[in-house]
């Protein structure tokens, strides 16, 4: 099931019940417990901390990372070296050992995040790799330099009267700290940026996200986290080693803990740091050491076969279950009363040109216009400047020039491999282009970041879908409302992801998962993201491409619609009884350049058009 | 009531209370509290072989020791929890033993990390920890911690210095000499310190060579040591480095003169063809003259029939075997000297006295409560390990082996 959706502030009892937990557990050491349960919850706490913070890079965003006993390490010997050679206060020195490692991290994140191939297994071995060379260092420099550091001589700070009780309240400190922040994180703009980066970051960038500072955001907080705990766990092993301290164990079992717990959820990794734990010390006993640690292997394995999204997922699809269908979308039925999959296709055209409110948000220069053929005339708002794109020498677009006009819509077709989807990627900003301008009002956008050409008002929308894969139907259109052109607060996104899922009929399914929407119903998803993001100019690839004859009307109309409420489109189809329908103008491209425009009519009489497309591919 | 009938009542009356007295006390003797002692070994993860061996000797002393009418005339139990080769763990088990299982007595986990973590807790709630592997003393700084490790105060300095008197009275004193060395903390300073001791004494250093603490790649470093080819090679290895460094070498066709290693895994090294010669420190082998007394003539054998049931391959009782027996031994001797449970007491009564165990008499009253250096200098001879120096403590007509 998709996560809680952003929804502006949070449920005032649910803070409040945190905050008495959160007070209820620092009161326990006035009860004066054995000290080996302050103890224990001391390790609970500690892997609370770091598997949630873990789960803030690799869950939310995706970026698996076998790089946690790095940070984690960093912050141990920052700790270790500060209160031994620096002789400083030991609580002086937790901010610097959390500094310290979110610096290694966003370090890092600068370097790795801009390099697109170093996602998925590559980043997990890259951030092990690290682990390794900041081991050697370590214990090669004056930091370690093989025999370890100390610290039994470090005093312990007095939070309470004894020195068990002090160091679990530092813990559980430092995982209140690390749950609210994951938290707060998933429930905000932040968090939305991440899941979207973890399903798809390509689009997330094409749809507003800036991803590269979101991730660093992610990999700083992450990396921090762990160090602060790394600080204060140098005190309590007192005996600090490179080999112990820069083991795999860290990585291992924050990765272990989060699956086993849910990694896209905030209280995920913290019910299963809390689940292994408890494991850990149940089978403790001389006579059953060998038997538990294999228990314990064969309950991660079976909670890993049979509960796949982990403990927080299983819970999430349970509480789903027992919500009202309507409560979880906060939808409403179509004015039909039947889902868009019952509805007659023509019905639902009819229904999107009746229901033109998302587009009352268009921008009032495009909104003001009403009829595409008034805007030929005026003066191109989108120019494309000799666009050259070239892939390892092959050259894709071959100084490229076209003009958009305000309010029309300009048809772009050509046969396969002519460059239209390469063309539609360099405008959108997923590529820059070897050579060539993209001007919109005058502003070059061809070497800015995708998010800056969402968040100037160019939408896209994908030949083939690409939702947000775990994200809710709403979600996905309320991600580009957050981070496109409207830069709209969690709230307010959502209500306009109603108003665009309204708009093309998929209110209904708002709450559902995009994998259970038909291929109709997620081409007009895709319309849906794109409208949300308040577009200047929207990008249809291919949006008829494999639909009926009669989703082809629906979807004709609603595209027509979208034009005569104001919005500029780039329409680019293989359909020629689409393109003929919808056009004002129409460019032909053949092998990366363009062989001919004007109007559609004249166009397709145009022999090296009839020569290089329309000969073959004529409905 | 005649004074006679008075008389015969008061006799019932004094000899049913002399029964139930001494019904009371016989009862005492057999069913008596436990005394309950409270400890950790790393029984599963990466020390796990050696603290199998801990575990072992341990359940072979308490048994003996039970036999014995255990301590003070109670039996003597042994909470023993598993540490999983994890400091942080220890630290918390030790808590549990003494919060909320409440032993009366600890007795140290294996490896030093684990007992600087059991010696913290141990501190803070004043109790007594008996220990048999720490092998840094200078970190041990608490005054209630018995190391029955007994490699005196600075072994750095005094293991190389008897491992070339050894070598010099044999008269093969090396003229060049390679270092290599693991950097983990307890064996690293220790070839700082032979490093050292060989540069006083006017040797010449071939190769100084550090590797990492979980290397498996010894081919590099096999190169360097054939290529310094010196007279005599110190490895500063742990577990089973030794082995993967000896084969390293025989794929370079070179045979290291008189290598001596650090802390070997004892089977591995000796069974292997390599290891022939091969040159370690130990504090006791199952031979004499360490096996001339009854008890530890029966702790060999008793080990060994034990060791063989576990599925251990080197069944002679080794240093790790006697020094897990010695801190049982220590413990026993400062109970039964003091009568007492008391922490304070028993730690001041050993501090004063010495102990006599399986490694000989132990004193706890240096610095750190370190006391003699009691390191000896073994070798493999015939797939077994042998002590070859001092001379006093080898076999009959056994001989240190050199090149």
């Amino acid at each position: 099931m998709p996560v809680r959706p952003a929804s502006g502030p949070r449920p005032p009892g649910r803070v409040v019940a945190a905050v008495a937990v959160f007070l209820a557990l620092a009161c326990l050491p006035l009860a004066q417990p054995p000290a080996f349960f302050e103890s224990f919850l001391y390790l609970v706490f500690l892997w609370v901390a770091l598997a949630t913070s873990w789960t803030i890079l690799s869950g939310y965003s995706g970026y698996f990372s076998f790089g946690h006993g790095a940070f984690f390490g960093v912050g141990v010997y920052t700790t270790a070296t500060l209160v031994t050679a620096g002789e400083m206060p030991f609580l002086a020195t937790l901010p610097l050992a959390g500094l310290a490692s979110l610096l290694l991290g966003v370090g890092i994140g600068a370097v790795v995040f801009r390099v697109r191939r170093l996602r998925g297994e590559l980043f997990a071995l890259l951030t092990l790799a690290i682990t390794f060379v900041l081991a050697t260092i370590a214990l090669n420099t004056p930091i370690d330099g093989g025999p370890g550091v100390f610290l039994s001589g470090v005093s312990m700070p007095r939070l309470y009267a004894t020195p068990a009780s002090t160091l679990y309240l530092m813990a559980l400190l430092v995982a209140a700290l690390a749950l609210a922040i994951a938290w707060q994180l998933q429930y905000s703009r932040v968090g939305r940026a991440l899941f979207a980066i973890a399903d798809d970051e390509d689009v997330a960038e094409v749809m507003g996200v800036p991803t590269f500072s979101y991730k660093l955001r992610a990999i700083g907080i992450s990396a921090g986290l762990a160090g602060v705990a790394g600080g204060m766990h140098a005190l309590f092993v007192t005996y600090v080693t490179v080999s112990e301290t820069f083991s795999i164990t860290v990585p291992l079992y924050v990765v272990l803990m989060s699956v086993m717990g849910g990694m896209r959820r905030w209280y995920g990794p913290a019910l299963g740091a809390i689940v292994v734990t408890a494991l850990t010390y149940a089978f403790v006993g001389g006579e059953w050491a060998l038997a538990g640690r294999a228990l314990i292997g064969l309950t991660l394995i079976l909670v890993i076969l049979f509960l796949p999204q982990g403990f927080a997922g299983s819970i999430g699809a349970w509480r789903a279950r027992w919500q009202p269908r309507a409560a979880r979308s906060g939808a409403q039925l179509t004015p039909h009363g039947l889902s868009p999959s019952e509805a007659p296709a023509t019905a639902q055209a009819e229904a999107a040109v009746a229901r033109p409110s998302i587009l009352s948000l268009n921008p009032p220069a495009a909104a003001a216009s009403s009829s595409g053929a008034l805007h030929a005339a005026e003066a191109p708002f989108l120019r494309c400047e000799a666009i050259h794109m070239a892939f390892k020498g092959v050259k894709a677009l071959d100084g490229v020039s076209l003009e958009v006009h305000s309010g029309e819509i300009l048809g772009l077709v050509g046969p396969n491999g002519s460059g239209k989807s390469t063309l539609v990627n360099v405008i959108s900003g997923l590529l820059q282009p070897t050579a060539g301008q993209v001007l919109l009002d005058g502003e070059d956008l061809a070497l800015l970041p995708a998010h800056r050409a969402a968040r100037a008002g160019i939408a896209r929308t994908y030949q083939i879908p690409r939702p947000f894969a775990r994200l809710s139907v709403l979600e996905n259109v309320a991600l580009p409302a957050m981070f496109g052109g409207l830069q709209l607060a969690p709230a307010a996104a959502l209500e306009r992801a109603r108003e665009a899922l309204d708009f093309v009929g998929l209110l209904d399914r708002a709450a559902d998962l995009p994998a259970t929407l038909n291929l109709h119903q997620r081409k007009f998803l895709e319309l849906a993201r794109a409208l949300a993001i308040r577009p200047r100019v929207v990008l249809l690839d291919e949006v008829l491409a494999g639909l009926t004859p009669a989703e082809i009307d629906s979807a004709i109309a609603m595209v027509r619609s979208i034009r005569d409420a104001g919005t500029t489109i780039l329409f680019i189809e293989h359909n020629m009884r689409a393109v003929l329908a919808l056009t004002d103008r129409l460019v032909v491209l053949n092998q990366g350049r363009v062989i001919a425009h004007g109007r559609p009519a004249d166009v397709v009489r145009e022999p090296q058009v009839i020569e290089a497309y329309l000969g073959t591919a004529a409905c | 009531m005649s004074m006679f009938s008075i008389a015969v009542r008061g006799i019932r009356f004094i000899a049913l209370a002399c029964a139930v007295l001494a019904g009371g006390a016989a009862l005492a003797a057999t069913s008596g509290a436990p005394v309950r002692v409270g400890g950790t070994l790393a029984l599963t993860g990466p020390l796990a072989p050696t603290g199998l061996i801990h575990k072992l000797v341990g359940e072979i002393y308490l048994e003996q020791v039970n036999r014995r009418d255990g301590f003070l005339g109670r039996p003597v139990e042994w909470v023993l929890l598993d540490d999983q080769s994890k400091a942080d763990l220890a630290r918390s088990l030790y808590e549990r033993l003494v919060t909320v299982d409440r032993v009366d007595l600890l007795i140290g986990p294996y490896a030093t990390g684990g007992i600087l973590s059991a010696m913290a807790v141990a501190e803070r709630h004043g109790k007594l920890l008996v220990h048999n592997t720490l092998g840094i003393p200078k970190l041990a700084k608490y005054e209630r911690q018995i190391p029955v490790y007994s490699i005196g105060v600075v072994p750095e300095q005094t293991l190389p210095a008897t491992l070339f008197d050894a070598l010099a009275a044999n008269g093969k004193t090396p003229k060049t000499v390679a270092f290599v060395t693991s950097k983990f903390p307890s064996v690293h300073f220790m070839s700082v310190g032979a490093r050292e001791t060989a540069k006083k004494r006017g040797i010449t250093e071939a190769l100084w060579l550090e590797f990492e603490f979980g290397t498996r790649d010894f081919g590099p470093i096999a190169a360097r040591i054939r290529e310094a080819n010196a007279d005599f090679l110190w490895v500063g290895s742990i577990g089973l480095e030794g082995n993967q460094l000896l084969e390293a070498l025989k794929k370079l066709d070179y045979a290291p003169k008189n290598p001596f290693f650090l802390y070997p895994s004892p089977g591995p090294l000796a069974q292997s063809p390599d290891g022939a010669n091969a040159l370690s420190m130990t504090l006791f082998e199952d031979h004499a003259p360490f096996t001339n007394t009854p008890q530890a003539a029966e702790f060999a054998r008793v080990y060994r029939e034990r060791a063989a049931k576990a599925g251990i391959t080197y069944l002679d009782a080794d240093m790790q075997a006697a020094v897990a027996y010695a801190a049982w031994q220590t413990l026993e001797a400062a109970v039964t000297a003091t009568g007492s449970l008391d922490d304070a007491r028993l730690a001041q009564w050993l501090r004063a006295n010495r102990v006599d165990t399986l490694l000989g008499k132990l004193r706890f009253d240096g610095p750190g409560n370190y006391g003699d250096d009691l390191q000896k200098i073994k070798q493999v001879q015939s797939g077994r390990w042998i002590t070859v120096w001092p001379r006093e403590f080898a076999p009959p007509g056994a001989r240190m082996n050199l090149q």
